[in-house]
């Protein structure tokens, strides 16, 4: 079956599950870095990885707060990123029904 | 000495992964199977959303238990008073005992759930809205008290179901706008319940609301736990 019509950039394993985890947060709640670290099980450098190319693409938005040691960076899912995460499970389900 | 207290300084906080970790390439970025896809963001998400949860069912469960020996130890000193004087101090004593274990445990766990999640605002916001009337709920007891010195009214019908009609209509309104529908209809179901449970007088009210209320969050644990089996 192709992928054809599916965000490239949701359709990797570990940001599917990124961005899933992500909007499963109530109302403009945000997730700490490690926190989400926890709940994915990515290492933190490749967990940087996938969040730096959501947060490019507009999907996720970062926040810092705090100073020097105490310092703590939230991560949240933007409206452009739960628009694009309902886009791509109704092309899943399209792509499924043609089944 | 000095050395000796030395080594129990806390310990320096983490520094935050974002500003000191050096980004790697995952080199995972192959397509997946549609298939596959599908069935990952259902898991993940079912799995996000139960870490996310406010109130699992055996945090009902607990909350059922809590009720029924709180209202109980407050029934079984005012069953047979006429007329009604309120509660001994030992029922009393069990009753905010009861109360500040449970509150404790569900301290202990909120701090786990919502531990790493941000929203200060809003929580802020939620937290002075319904302290406020928490406090009201009481405030209103002695204003009642204050008026006629009526034990039956301010210790009796009002301290019983005052806290499940006014915090319960103010909960149902919070999670009917979040669009909770479970949560706003249970909300509600409390709060008819408290009215009704008004009628019983000052001395029943509080075997009626501690059964009551016991079985309400009783079947709102059992039909979590159906919802989620069905799901499963």
């Amino acid at each position: 079956m192709t992928s054809a019509g599916l965000d490239p950039l949701i359709h990797v394993p570990a940001r599917l599950r990124i961005v899933a985890t992500l909007a499963a947060l109530p109302g403009d709640d945000a997730l700490s870095f490690t926190r989400l670290q926890e709940m994915i099980g990515l290492t933190p450098g490749n967990l940087i990885t996938h969040l730096r190319k959501l947060e490019e693409a507009g999907y996720v938005g970062t926040e810092k707060s705090g100073n020097g040691a105490s310092s703590r960076t939230s991560v949240a899912l933007t409206r452009r990123g739960r628009e694009a995460l309902e886009e791509y499970a109704a092309a899943l389900r399209g792509l499924l029904g043609e089944v | 000495m000095n050395e000796r207290f030395d080594t129990f300084r806390p310990p320096p906080p983490e520094p935050d992964p974002w500003q000191t970790v050096v980004a790697t390439d995952p080199g995972d970025d192959e397509a997946l199977d549609p298939r596959d896809a599908a069935a990952l963001l259902e898991q993940t998400t079912r799995q996000a959303e139960r870490r996310f949860e406010l109130q699992p069912p055996y945090l009902l469960f607990t909350a059922a238990v809590t009720t029924l020996v709180a209202y109980g130890a407050v029934w079984l000193s005012v069953r047979n008073q006429n007329p009604y004087t309120g509660p001994s101090g030992t029922a009393l004593a069990v009753l905010y005992g009861v109360l500040a274990l449970w509150i404790a445990f569900v301290a202990t766990f909120m701090r786990r759930t919502l531990g790493g999640r941000s929203s200060r605002r809003q929580q802020q916001l939620r937290g002075i809205v319904f302290g406020t009337i928490w406090v009201s709920v009481y405030v209103l007891e002695g204003a009642l008290y204050h008026v006629d010195h009526d034990h039956a009214i301010a210790y009796g019908v009002y301290v019983a179901v005052a806290p499940l009609i006014i915090v319960g209509a103010a909960a149902a309104g919070y999670q009917a706008g979040r669009g909770n529908r479970t949560q706003a209809l249970l909300a509600a179901l409390v709060v008819a319940y408290g009215a009704f449970a008004a009628f019983a007088g000052p001395s029943a009210v509080w075997g009626v609301v501690g059964v009551g209320l016991c079985t309400i969050l009783l079947a709102s644990a059992a039909a979590t736990l159906w919802q989620r089996r069905a799901h499963a």
